[in-house]
Order: C-alpha cells, then structure tokens, then sequence
C-alpha cells in the first residue's frame, strides 16, 4: 500500500479530525489531503525530473510537501537543514536529483553554497503553480532517498520503498499499539527514519501529531504535552537524560498521561531508564534498533518486570537477525545482519556499499549477541572497535560504564596511536554543570567496574561532543 | 617532609588502586614488576595513567618504560614535580 493511501484511509473514516499541528497551524485529515492534491499539482511542471530534494524545519507544509511529491510518483530526497556544502554537493550529485524544495531561510542558506547549481524553489513559489487541474495520481516503488547519517564513512543513499515503509509501520503499530486516540509528540527532525517512522505512523492509525521544531527546548516540551494532551512521545537519549535535571515531581506530573515515550537505537543511560520506569506512572519507555537500511529491527519495551535496561530488546516480527562470529553462536558477541521487508535491497547509485547486501541480508557492522531469552544487545560498531595490544574493546561499553559517574554529563570513547599498544583509549567527557570531577575519579571509577585493558589512557574534559542530529557520537570526528 | 609522606602516601595509593587485589603486607617500594602477579603491561598502562591524572604531570615513553616498582614510579614522579 503506498503511504497515500494510508491518509486517504483516514480521509474516509475521520475527515474532520485535526491531522496535524504545528507550531503556527492545525490541519484536518480531509485538509491535508486537499493540500497534498494541490501540492502534487504544483509540482507537475517538473515531470521530467524523477528525485525532487526537500529541505526545512518541521512543518505541516514540510509533510504536505513530502506526500505531495510521493504522490506525483517522484521519489524524495531528504537533506537536513544544516547539511554542509560539501555533503549536499555530493548528494546532489550521487542522488541526481536536479531541484531542491525548501523554505526561505535555508535557500538563503544554500545561496552562499558555490559548489550547488540546481534550481532552489521555496515553498510559495511552487504552490503559487498550482492551476487546480485535476491530475491522477502516480506511483512509484521508491517513497524516498536518505542519505545515512555517516558517523564512521562517507554518507550512503538510502532508497526506501513504499512496501519497506508499509512493512516498518505496521510492526510500530503492532508492538508499540498506536491507535487513532493517540497524540504523537514529535520533536524530531523529518529528514530521518526515526522522525519519518513516527509521521507515517500517526498517518495510519489517524492519530493526532503535534509537530515541534527542536528538541532542545525541553520546558517547552513539557509544556507541549499537557497543552496537547499528549499520549506519546519520540526523543534521543540524550534529551530524556537531560530531563532528569528536572524537578522530579514536575516530571512524573507533566509525564502522567503517556503511555509511551519512544526512543532510538543509540545506547539509553541505564540510569535514565530506570528513573523513566518511576517517572512514567502507567506508560512505558521504549526504544528499537535499526538502521536506515533495515528500519525498526528489534524493539525493547522497558517495564518494571524486565530487568534488561540494556537491551534494544527482541526482534520484530517477521524480521531475521543472525550474527557472525568465530563461535557461530547468536549467544556470543559478532556482526548483527538483518534480513526482512524492512530492508533495502540495494544502496542508491553505490556498488561498494551493495557489497553490504548478500542474499538479502544487511551486514550492519554493528556488534551485538543476544541473551538465551532472545533480547539483543548491543556492544558498538566493527569499525569503531579499539585494538589495545590485540585485546578488542568496543567504546560503548566504555561508555555505558563512565555515564553511571555522578558529574558526567556526557562521554565518547576512542582510539587514539599509541606506539607500544597500537592504541589506547581516550575519552573525551562533559561535567555537568558545578561538577568538581576529576580525572583520577573516572579511573578510580573504570578501574572499580571495568577490565583492566579497558581503562582509558587519556581524558579530557570538554564542551562538545560531535554528534549526529540523533545523538550518535560522530567519532571519526574525534580521532 | 609532610610533603615527601604525602607524596609517597598518594603513589602507595594508586599501587593500591590499580592492584586492587594487593594486601597491605605484600607492597614494598623496592618490589619489582617481575615480583608482582598481575604487573603486566595493562597494568604497566594503568599506573601511568592514574599517576598522570593524579598529579597533572605527563611522562614520557621511555619513562614509563623504565618504571619497573614503586620507587622507581614515585621517583619518576618526583623529578616531575620539583
């Protein structure tokens, strides 16, 4: 079924149901359709052109723009806002798309980019095209085109078809029980899967989704959510972390009538989600694994009778995982690969990342064993893992240990040459604010509760960590 | 001289922490890294490093090399900080 479809659905059974709202409008099912028609016809000058680039922050118009080019039969090509202009030059150029659709600010932004020379149209001058001829709806297999995030490697194009998205969305729906009496928070940015996922999630169910432009703001998330009678809410770790500086009572009021906080795949504190399983009275925290390329692989709900705070949880339905090791063992730590409808069967114009693809199993290169009850858990990436004197550590699991340090806001473990052990590790550490900590504490602390080849060799306290919009830790940044 | 005790006081400490397995009785200054059962190379890395955060100081390769018992680190350290 083409996500189209999935608001036609909801066009038919509940046209005068607010769809979605942003922070300057609310829209109807029955509306957003209309929009999304016109949008679609705005756009029937560009015929000759198959990929259509989409660029800006959260908005209806963004989501009127995205199914508007969906349903014209052309392909979207999401790019984030603060792209920079070497990397929207080499999507441009690898994705062939040959427009790119936007709002004012960042065509502004784009201007100053020497490098881009296709056309920049922003939202108003395409829908001040449209002559309300009706046209018929197009399809193609391919909804859109993603480039990964790119922590470890060049970014790759990622092509997701509609039935991949159709697959992904009924397993969210399934496991995570979305209803049409939902209202979704969405504080995240469009232009990724976790962000998208929840969009066509809310648009098969016929939710409500209530559309914040960063999640940054946290006291006006907290806000958002009593204003909107809120039910569910997709975060990063990083931001529900950062809602424990508040005051406990505040939290456990604002957060009383979810009944489901969602999160990604990169590592959750564990003391994060043990405070989440008190916070939430009658919800439940969860989060999921998955890559662009095999979307929601396994999910983890966290509640008070499982005590694997650590886990991503168990695979989705329908879904294979295997891993790849030495011990040919699922019990032992290796490569995850995946294998379902929910993965791509081929990377976009890029034969060396096919070579990822092998009988229709995704290597992921991420690192994970399960436990004898089926739970996954993660242990870091192929490439991202430290060789200190040929015993092999993987940052996470650094990570997770110094995160549990009263002081530490935020840490990212890496390799750094050494010449006698090949490598060490270092890490790079936010305090909180006031924090006295010093570095003989964190390895007081390491030396207490890690191997000792896994305790870091250098430290240094800094401002910033480099991180994706989705709080992964850019870490060839660091080296 | 409190200084010296102190000193000695903080690298007698560190031993401790990074051999968090060693009584009391088996530390000696003069004891070296062959006499120790679990003085390798990791642990070689570990006493650097914690000697390092602790008194601010960075030591060279061939210092921490040459670092083969307790005086020769406290000795090390010394020459760093006077």
């Amino acid at each position: 079924m083409n996500i189209i479809n999935f608001l036609k659905n909801n066009v038919e059974k509940y046209p005068a149901k607010t769809a979605v709202i942003d922070e300057q409008r609310s829209i109807t099912f029955s509306e957003l359709y209309q929009e999304v028609q016109n949008f679609s016809n705005s756009i029937s000058f560009l015929n000759e052109k198959n990929i259509i680039s989409l660029v800006s922050e959260n908005s209806i118009l963004f989501i009127i723009a995205y199914l508007g080019i969906i349903n014209s039969g052309k392909i979207v090509h999401l790019i984030p806002p603060e792209i920079s202009e070497n990397n929207l030059s080499d999507q441009i150029k690898t994705s062939d798309s040959k427009i790119i659709i936007s709002n004012k600010l960042v065509k502004k932004n784009f201007a100053n980019y020497k490098s881009i020379k296709i056309q920049i149209l922003e939202f108003e001058e395409i829908l001040s095209r449209c002559d309300n001829k009706i046209r018929k709806s197009e399809t193609n297999n391919i909804a859109y085109l993603i480039y990964t995030s790119g922590t470890t490697s060049k970014p790759k194009g990622v092509p997701i078809s509609h039935s991949m998205i159709e697959f992904t969305t009924k397993n969210i729906i399934k496991v995570l029980k979305y209803s049409n009496s939902d209202v979704d928070l969405l504080p995240l940015p469009l232009h990724h899967s976790f962000g998208l996922g929840c969009v066509h999630t809310s648009l098969y169910v016929g939710s409500t989704l209530v559309l914040l432009k960063n999640a940054t703001d946290l006291q006006y998330i907290l806000e958002s959510l009593i204003k909107f009678n809120v039910t569910t809410l997709a975060v990063i770790p990083a931001t529900l972390t950062k809602f424990l500086s508040f005051d406990r009572d505040v939290l456990k009021s604002n957060f009383s009538k979810i009944r489901l906080i969602i999160t990604n795949s990169t590592s959750i504190p564990k003391k994060t989600v043990q405070n989440f399983k008190v916070i939430l009275k009658e919800g439940n925290l969860a989060t999921y694994y998955g890559l662009t390329e095999a979307s929601r692989s396994t999910f983890m709900i966290f509640n008070k009778n499982n005590e694997r705070e650590e886990s991503v949880g168990r695979i989705s339905p329908e879904v294979k995982i295997k891993i790849i090791n030495e011990e040919q063992s699922d019990l032992k730590p290796g490569e995850i690969c995946i294998k379902g409808n929910n993965v791509i069967t081929k990377y976009w114009n890029n034969d060396n990342a096919d070579k990822n693809l092998v009988d229709g199993w995704l290597q992921t290169g991420d690192i994970g064993y399960f436990d004898k009850q089926g739970y996954l858990f993660l242990k870091g990436r192929n490439d991202e893992i430290i060789n200190i004197g040929g015993e092999k550590v993987t940052p996470i699991e650094i990570e997770s240990i110094v995160k549990d340090i009263t002081g530490v806001e935020d840490v990212a473990a890496f390799g750094i040459d050494h010449e006698i052990f090949g490598q060490i590790i270092k890490l790079n550490v936010i305090k909180t604010k006031n924090s006295d900590l010093d570095k003989s504490q964190i390895l007081s602390y390491c030396i207490k509760n890690l191997e000792k080849f896994k305790i870091p060799s250098k430290i240094d306290f800094v401002e910033k960590i480099p991180k994706t919009d989705y709080g992964k830790v850019k870490r060839f940044m660091l080296k | 001289m409190s200084n010296e005790k102190e000193l000695m006081d903080t690298v007698k400490g560190i031993f401790f922490e990074v051999f968090s397995n060693l009584a009391q009785s088996d530390f000696s200054w003069e004891k070296e890294q062959k006499d120790y059962e679990s003085w390798d190379s990791f642990a070689q890395l570990n006493l650097i490093t914690f000697s390092e955060a602790k008194f601010n100081i960075t030591l060279t390769l061939e210092e921490s090399i040459d670092i083969k018992s307790a005086k020769d680190l406290l000795e090390t350290i010394q020459s760093h900080l006077t």
